[in-house]
């Protein structure tokens, strides 16, 4: 290979200055997002390997329970402390599994979203109406922020167990409770991403960024919307059906 | 090319491309962070329960995310992000803007898009980390250096080995594939730049960001725990643990993006006639390298963020009393941990290939057998991480085939041996730097190598688990093998990035004391562990004393040779010998185009008709 042999008028260009085909671009970006789904898909992995991993575990039969105290407060455990018979000993306390309607709806939610980005994406390629794409992302953008909202929800609810000793008081969870904890707070932090693609796709089609002939980012984004809402019917099914021992 | 051309800055900047960030650089970006971090701090403490034992952890963390979104923010990373959102992409000018088009020294403080403003602010970054591990090295064997020697108290000194561990390790990351898949492999694919270009910005800017937390470690209280941080020992570590969980969260996160990068600029990027068998071999090392660091860090990502959960908001993955259990978070830190060794290794390994192949002026031998030796060890790696776990009674029935995948690793590394040989076999090899630094890496990567197959064998692994022999083998791999690489690496490019030849005698100098002082620091160590000395202990029986002293002054000598080394590449930055374009008459692309080499590589992308590797051209050593 020498430079006289191997230099010659081939102009496919890229980025700063040089022009490059969008179909280019637009390839190079589709293969990008794969392999960020990749990424995504391993972390999947090792959540459900935590999940059940702590299932099966199961140390001391700790799945859904705790010692600890039901019901009590700060202020119990500050009246407690100064009475003269000090704390209580701690009890087994059982937590339940985790409403199965609710971990649906948000999965059915995010599903629904992501339906409506897919149906907004073949609207705009092939009736080429950019207006009525920026409509139904920012719908699509406004029912993935109820399935934040749902999780917030979920949130506030995951079964805790008030855990105290001599030194400090503090509301603690089994290890269910912290393997939903997790679950629901990485899919947050997934609906959120969505939510700002979402809008970035409302906005940049109002703006006509997006149009009828430049549709490209609207795939890549319905690409990623719906593997976030595969892995979140995936997960659901795990999490409803593999709670119990 | 003239030599007068090399590094000609033009200050006058770009007319009119860039917006904000023609305000922003290194600066902004740490008063944005440190601004941010103080923002969080005070919500933190506002809105926190200060009687939760939380408390403490929740500060801390909050602290971290204000400096990294802070940082973000000020560097300039979240301006693309920001006007894909609102519609406003970048112009031409823009583009040419971010990637430092006549800015330049100041486009080394920038958040610049351009791949080759990026391989250089990664061999600072490598320089930096190393630099600060060694530091806490000599610290370590200082106070080694006798028995009952008190150079620093006992927390300090667990501090100073977790976090020598943990830099040495993120240094060694990206040791090679930092600075040379980013400054080479789009050169040697025929692209202009890389796949993303402001991604490949932020996943340096994110390595300052997390490299940063992971210095403030020290200064909040140090991480005691040791550098594998496993639990349930980590509980009991202070808000220290909490930064450098951070920093592990966000260092996954860049390498990552710059993971994604490198395989879309490989996979989509190569120029017409690049076929997969005719990529120089160094990529195919990046590449794979790439690819099983996209599957081994999640798991740290998630080891990470369990124990921030179970820090901050009271969960119990690693908690037995909640049903937890440490076993997972092993589990999870070796199913990252096994692998990590192979992502620090392959691009070593491809870069030492294709400095062997050029001096000796022969192919690479059985190039297939090479590549698919690289692939073969990345899959076998994620096959074996149990073999950490064998002496602590997880899943003692699963030790058997551990043992059987660990052995089997032996194969696929063989066949580096003999592809690397075999290259230089009879071959007119050109005796300069970077050669001198290839034959340091065989010699001791077999050292490291043949160590590792003991230690697979789980009787062996039995008595050898925690003494300083396990040490000895890993720094074999990692400072005797893959800091060779790197520094032969660097020895190599160094005429591409500067046009100057790194200053040869001070390199020869620097591996002369490089050599022998790992062979002197090592071969004592395996020699202590042999008679039984623990790992990580501040102090020590009379009975390792002399190959404690004696390890202590190889890990000076060590010192001196990246101290020579240092000056070497500083010195020989503007007043080394001019090298002309393609100084070892090699044949892949980055030897093709100028030095320095234009913003955007190629005036037209090139066609390619043969591989790298055929020297036909007879050249006078």
């Amino acid at each position: 290979m020498s430079l006289d042999d191997t230099i010659s008028t081939h102009s496919e260009g890229h980025d700063h200055g040089h022009h490059e085909a969008p179909e280019v671009v637009d390839s190079r970006e589709r293969f990008g997002v794969w392999l960020f789904i990749a990424g995504d898909m391993v972390t999947l992995g090792a959540i459900w390997f935590t999940y059940l991993y702590m299932r099966g575990t199961n140390t001391d039969g700790h799945w859904m329970s705790m010692l600890g105290y039901q019901g009590h407060s700060y202020a119990w455990y500050e009246n407690a402390l100064n009475s003269s018979a000090g704390l209580p000993a701690a009890t087994t306390i059982h937590v339940g599994p985790m409403s199965a309607g609710l971990i649906w709806l948000v999965a059915l939610v995010v599903a629904v979203s992501a339906g409506i980005i897919w149906w907004a994406e073949k609207l705009l390629r092939e009736s080429k109406n950019a207006k009525a794409f920026s409509n139904i992302a920012l719908l699509g953008t406004v029912v993935v922020l109820l399935a934040v909202i749902l999780s917030i929800v979920q949130l506030r609810h995951i079964p805790s167990i008030f855990v105290a000793n001599n030194d400090s008081q503090v509301m603690a969870y089994t290890g269910y409770s912290s393997a939903m904890m997790m679950i629901i707070g990485v899919s947050m932090v997934h609906f959120i991403i969505l939510a700002f693609l979402g809008l970035g796709l409302a906005i940049r089609s109002a703006r006509g960024a997006i149009t009828g002939e430049k549709w490209f980012q609207a795939r890549l984004v319905r690409i990623f919307w719906v593997w976030v809402a595969i892995s979140t019917l995936v997960t659901t099914l795990l999490t409803v059906m593999v709670n119990k021992l | 090319m003239s030599t007068s051309t090399i590094e000609k800055t033009v200050h006058k900047g770009n007319a009119s491309g860039g917006g904000l960030a023609r305000r922003q650089n290194f600066l902004t970006g740490l008063v944005g962070g440190i601004i941010f971090a103080w923002l969080f701090w005070w919500i933190a403490r506002l809105v926190g329960d200060q009687s939760s034992r939380s408390f403490s952890d929740l500060t801390a963390t909050s602290v971290t995310l204000g400096w990294l979104f802070g940082f973000w923010l000020g560097i300039g990373a979240l301006n693309g992000p920001f006007r894909w959102l609102i519609g406003r992409d970048q112009t031409r000018e823009d583009q040419l803007y971010y990637a430092g088009e006549n800015l330049g020294v100041s486009r080394y403080w920038k958040f610049t898009t351009d791949h080759k403003v990026v391989g250089v602010q990664y061999i600072v970054m490598t320089m930096v980390l190393l630099g600060a591990g060694g530091i806490l090295a000599m610290a370590i064997r200082t106070n080694l250096i006798t028995p009952g020697n008190h150079f620093v108290n006992q927390q300090v000194y667990n501090s100073f080995i977790s976090m020598h561990g943990m830099l040495m390790i993120l240094g060694m990351i990206v040791a090679v594939a930092g600075p040379w898949a980013n400054f080479v492999v789009p050169i040697m694919v025929g692209a202009r730049d890389m796949a993303f270009p402001r991604l490949n910005a932020l996943s340096l800017w994110t390595l300052v960001a997390a490299a940063a937390l992971l210095l403030t470690t020290l200064a909040v209280g140090g991480l005691p725990v040791g550098w594998v941080i496993l639990a349930p020992i980590t509980n009991q570590a202070g808000v220290g643990m909490d930064f450098f969980a951070m920093a592990i969260v966000v260092f996954t996160v860049s390498t990552t993006v710059a993971g994604v990068n490198t395989l879309a600029t490989v996979v989509k990027m190569r120029t017409k006639g690049m076929t997969f068998t005719r990529l120089p071999i160094f990529v195919w090392g990046s590449i794979i390298a790439a690819a099983l660091g996209l599957y081994a860090f999640p798991y740290f990502l998630l080891a990470e963020v369990l124990q921030l959960m179970d820090r901050n908001f009271q969960t119990s993955f690693y908690v037995a009393s909640g049903g937890g259990t440490g076993w997972l978070q092993a589990n999870l830190f070796w199913m990252m941990g096994h692998p990590e060794v192979y992502v620090i290794l392959l691009p070593a390994v491809g870069a030492i290939f294709e400095i062997a192949a050029v001096m000796s002026r022969k192919p690479v031998f059985s190039y297939k057998t090479a590549v698919g030796g690289m692939v073969a060890l990345a899959g076998l790696s994620i096959l074996v991480w149990a073999h950490h776990m064998f002496t602590t009674g997880w899943a003692p029935t699963l030790g058997g085939p551990f043992m059987l995948t660990t052995e089997l690793i032996s194969i696929p590394t063989g066949i580096f041996f003999l592809v690397l040989i075999a290259t230089m076999w009879r071959g007119n090899v050109w005796f300069r730097l970077p050669t001198l630094w290839v034959y340091g890496f065989i010699f001791d990567f077999v050292i490291g190598g043949v160590t590792g197959i003991y230690l697979s064998d789980i009787p062996i692994d039995n008595q050898f688990h925690g003494t300083m022999f396990v040490t000895a083998h890993f720094h074999y791999v990692f400072a005797g093998s893959v800091l060779f690489g790197a520094v032969a690496a660097l020895a190599f490019w160094y005429p591409k990035v500067t046009g100057r030849f790194l200053n040869e005698t001070m390199g020869r100098i620097s591996f002369g004391l490089t050599f022998i002082g790992i062979q002197v620091t090592f071969i004592s160590m395996f020699l202590s562990g042999l008679k039984g000395m623990p790992r990580r202990y501040s102090s020590y029986s009379m009975l390792f004393e002399h190959t404690n002293f004696i390890t202590t002054i190889g890990g000076y000598t060590i010192m001196a040779g990246m101290l020579v080394l240092l000056a070497a590449v500083i010195t020989s930055w503007k007043h080394g010998e001019a090298s002309g374009p393609n100084p070892w008459h090699a044949n892949s692309l980055e030897w093709m185009v100028p030095t320095p080499v234009p913003l955007e590589n190629f005036d037209v992308l090139p066609v390619i008709t043969e591989d790298p590797y055929n020297f036909a051209e007879k050249v006078d050593h």
